[in-house]
């Protein structure tokens, strides 16, 4: 048995001026990147600015010629470059299913390799495929070139996530899929990522991607590390004229001024409309069955609120009515200028609005998702 | 009927011409002795084959010198070999049992090697990266992938290994070349008919049944 | 040595019978070639054929050749040229059609009639296999024509089945040694104008 765990949470994974060459030319050179504890960073780039090189390093794939990077504080050269793979969930550029192998002997073959159960093994893989969105009944035992690309990379996502890393390294995940699958893997990602908490490192050169996923984002260029930071920071202050580019925020924004609400708006999600009058516990119900982490209540424009999935749970331990914990709702009609209405959004303090047609609920306005939009 | 001329037979007498053949050449006994040397020759060539093809991959510096005598020995007609074996092993099995182990052990060997080189490198990488050790790369990922290819060499060693056991008749090593020859020795078309389509067919048959091993582990890995 | 004279004759005999059949072979493949262009289903035909066939042992077709048109020179040359056939033929085959399909597409799409296509395109891609073949082939023959002494095609195998016979090692020896010899020869020469021939792209 190799691994035991490394570790249980990442702290922090740090680069200190890790430079690495090929030849003559640098595939890194001197980087400095902090990465801290749950969070998704992005690595974006373009082709053959350094991304993979980075990520394998990460992993001992390959030694940096000069430079550190530590886990916790701890210097990765310290651990045994098996046992800290094993320890990382690794996606790699194009899938790499393992051809010879089912997707059950894809998913489970590093806990076979461990010695794991096998009852225990089949129960993994049935959980993780289940998690993935794939049913197990139909996929255990096919193998790879059986499957469509998105299956594909699910099972690869599965197989990365088996022993429970608490570090995933992702290099392009998604790039070889077709753009509509890609968005909705990406949606499906995005799920699985909340779910996980786990620190990701996630390499893309595609920079809507990066917006829709990233916590923060680390701009590459020529090697070198041009600009870290949320991607809200990468538009309104780009250090460089390159990453304004990349982040395309000139063009992008030009037209936010002929916007509507309407533009942007989301269709109406029924799930998150309730009606007022309800008891705190069954909206509480509803809501975890739902999944919803937030929720609109709506009888007509002058009683309405929204209410989260905290503040309704502190209602219910409390004993106050689902009335007392409602927060105001900005509500919007679909001409509403679209500035006007983040700005209002804003002032609210809150992150979501009603959109009205003829004063029935029409739409939703998330903010975040209207600034994904725009990037 | 013991004929020395090719005239239209019925069906009567061809079944009739077979099974004099058949007992006055002892078939049954001579095909299983045929058989016998086939299944240890091949036998011993795989595990040879096999073992020289990993040895090579994990010493490259010695795969050049070793396959380059692998090929002067198969250069060799295989005749020639076997009687270059006389001296040494006397007449008999053992020197035709040899001789398609020499014969044979090259194609494996070589298709192993080149499997095991030539496996994908974003296959071992990712197995790198999943954290295989070495050794678990070369059993679990490289022996694996190579399968296709290792069982495309046992079914060329399975041609030459019938081959050269055939001509093992010619150096009283029994089998159903020894029938072969004792038509050619007498004359007697009906055996040389007989011995020479059964070998046939049970060449054709082998070759086909290592054609289907190598068929389905390429349709199994998505060939 | 005690045979001079007579091992010189054995072994021209042998030669001419292995050059004979091995020619006789290669000028029954041309058509092929030429079949292919008409019918790819005919010419997969033939390849199929011929690689069943190719694992029934050399001795059961030499055998085979003499209830068909008996024992000498002329049976033993067809005897080789059979066997040495199948190897010409299925290389031919694999070098004409493993071609880059999207490489046939590109030159019908820019209007290359099939005849051109063959010429410019699948020869000289089939170069490399077709010569493999004829190299494989003319080591084949000379081992056959050794085992043709048994019906009758002289050259250096009577000899060694002399020796046999007698328990004679010299003997045997002398019928073997210049057939190795041969066989060595043919080995490197024809390695020899392989790398001749190679197209320079495609030499390694
Ligand atoms: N094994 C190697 N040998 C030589 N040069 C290499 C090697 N691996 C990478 N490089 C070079 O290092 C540079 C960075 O490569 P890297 O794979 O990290 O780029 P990338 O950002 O991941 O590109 P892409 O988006 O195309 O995947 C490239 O110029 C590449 O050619
Ligand atoms: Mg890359």
């Amino acid at each position: 048995m190799i691994s035991g765990k490394l570790f249980e949470r990442i702290e922090s994974l740090r680069l200190e001026n890790v430079t690495k060459k090929y030849g003559e030319n640098f595939a890194v050179r001197n980087l400095n990147l902090e990465i801290k504890g749950g969070e998704l960073l992005i690595l974006i780039g373009k082709s053959g600015s350094g991304k993979t090189t980075v990520l394998r390093m990460m992993n001992r794939l390959i030694e940096p010629d000069s430079g550190s990077i530590s886990i916790n504080g701890i210097d990765i050269r310290k651990f045994d470059p098996i046992r800290l793979r094993r320890n990382t969930g690794y996606v790699i550029q194009n899938i790499g299913l393992l051809p010879h192998l089912r997707v059950s002997g894809n998913i489970g073959l590093i806990p076979k390799l461990e010695g794991w159960k096998e009852e225990k093994i089949q129960e993994r893989i049935q959980d993780l495929l289940n998690f993935v969105s794939l049913p197990p009944q139909v996929f255990t035992d096919r193998y790879p070139h059986e499957l469509s690309g998105g299956q594909q990379q699910r099972v690869g996502l599965a197989r990365a996530m088996v022993m429970s890393p608490p570090l995933f390294l992702m290099d392009e995940p998604f790039g070889a899929l077709d753009s509509l699958l890609r968005a909705q893997l990406q949606d499906e990602f995005y799920r699985i990522k909340k779910e996980l908490g786990r620190t990701i490192v996630f390499v893309t050169h595609d920079i809507n991607e990066a917006f829709r996923l990233g916590d923060r984002i680390a701009i590459i260029d020529n090697s070198e590390l041009v600009q870290v930071g949320t991607p809200q920071e990468l538009i309104f202050s780009p250090s460089s004229n390159l990453v304004a580019e990349i982040v395309d925020s000139k063009r992008k924004y030009r037209h936010i001024d002929a916007l509507k609400v309407k533009d942007l708006a989301q269709p109406l999600d029924k799930r998150y409309i309730l009606d007022s009058g309800l008891s705190a516990a069954s909206v509480l119900d509803h809501m975890s069955a739902e999944g919803l982490e937030i929720a609109l209540v709506f009888d007509s424009p002058e009683n309405s609120g929204r209410v989260g999935l905290t503040d309704v749970m502190k209602a219910v331990s409390s004993g106050k009515s689902l009335d007392e914990a409602l927060k105001p709702l900005p509500l919007f009609s679909p001409e509403t200028p679209l500035l006007e209405a983040l700005l209002r959004l804003k002032t609210g303090g809150g992150s979501i609005g009603l959109v009205l047609e003829n004063d029935k609920p029409g739409g939703i306005l998330f903010s975040d998702r209207i600034l994904q939009n725009l990037v | 009927m013991k004929g020395d001329k090719l005239t239209a037979w019925s069906f009567n007498e061809i079944f009739a011409e077979i099974q004099r053949v058949w007992t006055s050449q002892l078939l049954s006994q001579r095909t299983l002795e045929h058989l016998y040397m086939f299944a240890i020759a091949l036998f011993f060539s795989f595990l040879a084959g096999v073992l020289i093809g990993v040895l090579t991959y994990r010493n490259p510096r010695f795969a050049d010198p070793i396959f380059n005598s692998l090929n002067i020995v198969e250069t060799i007609p295989d005749i020639a070999l076997l009687v270059l074996l006389l001296p040494v092993f006397g007449i008999g099995k053992t020197p035709t049992i040899v001789a398609s182990i020499l014969y044979s052990i090259l194609p494996i060997a070589r298709n192993t090697y080149t499997g095991l080189s030539n496996v994908p490198g974003e296959h071992i990488e990712i197995a790198e990266a999943l954290g295989l050790t070495r050794r678990e790369i070369l059993f679990k990922i490289r022996f694996p992938l190579s399968l296709p290819l290792i069982a495309g060499g046992i079914r060329i060693a399975v041609v030459f290994t019938m081959g050269v056991v055939t001509l093992g008749g010619l150096i009283a090593a029994g089998g159903l070349g020894a029938a072969l020859q004792n038509g050619i020795q007498l004359y007697d078309m009906g055996t040389i008919l007989v011995t020479g389509i059964w070998i046939g067919i049970l060449a054709v048959l082998l070759d086909g049944a290592a054609g289907l091993i190598e068929h389905i582990l390429q349709v199994r890995y998505g060939k | 040595m005690i045979l001079t004279a007579e091992l010189l004759q054995a072994t021209l005999e042998h030669l001419v019978l292995t050059y004979t059949a091995l020619t006789a072979g290669i000028l029954v493949t041309i058509p092929l070639i030429f079949l292919s262009l008409y019918s790819a289903r005919l010419a997969s035909m033939i390849m199929r054929f011929a690689s069943l066939v190719q694992a029934v042992p050399s001795f059961a077709v030499v055998a085979f050749i003499v209830p068909l048109i008996g024992i000498g020179f002329m049976p033993a040359v067809l005897a080789i040229m059979l066997r040495v056939l199948l190897p010409t033929i299925k290389n031919t085959y694999i070098g004409l059609f493993n071609v880059d399909s999207t490489l046939i597409e590109a030159s019908k799409g820019i209007g290359l009639t099939d005849f051109q296509i063959l010429k410019h395109i699948r020869l000289p891609n089939a170069y490399p296999a077709i010569f493999a073949g004829i190299k494989f082939a003319a080591i084949l023959a000379n081992s056959i024509a050794v085992l043709t002494a048994l019906i009758g095609g002289g050259g250096l195998g009577p000899i060694i089945f002399e020796g046999l016979t007698n328990f004679n090692t010299v003997k045997i020896l002398t019928g073997v040694l210049p057939v190795i010899g041969i066989a060595l020869f043919l080995d490197f020469s024809f390695s020899r104008i392989e790398q001749r021939l190679t197209p320079e792209y495609l030499r390694k």
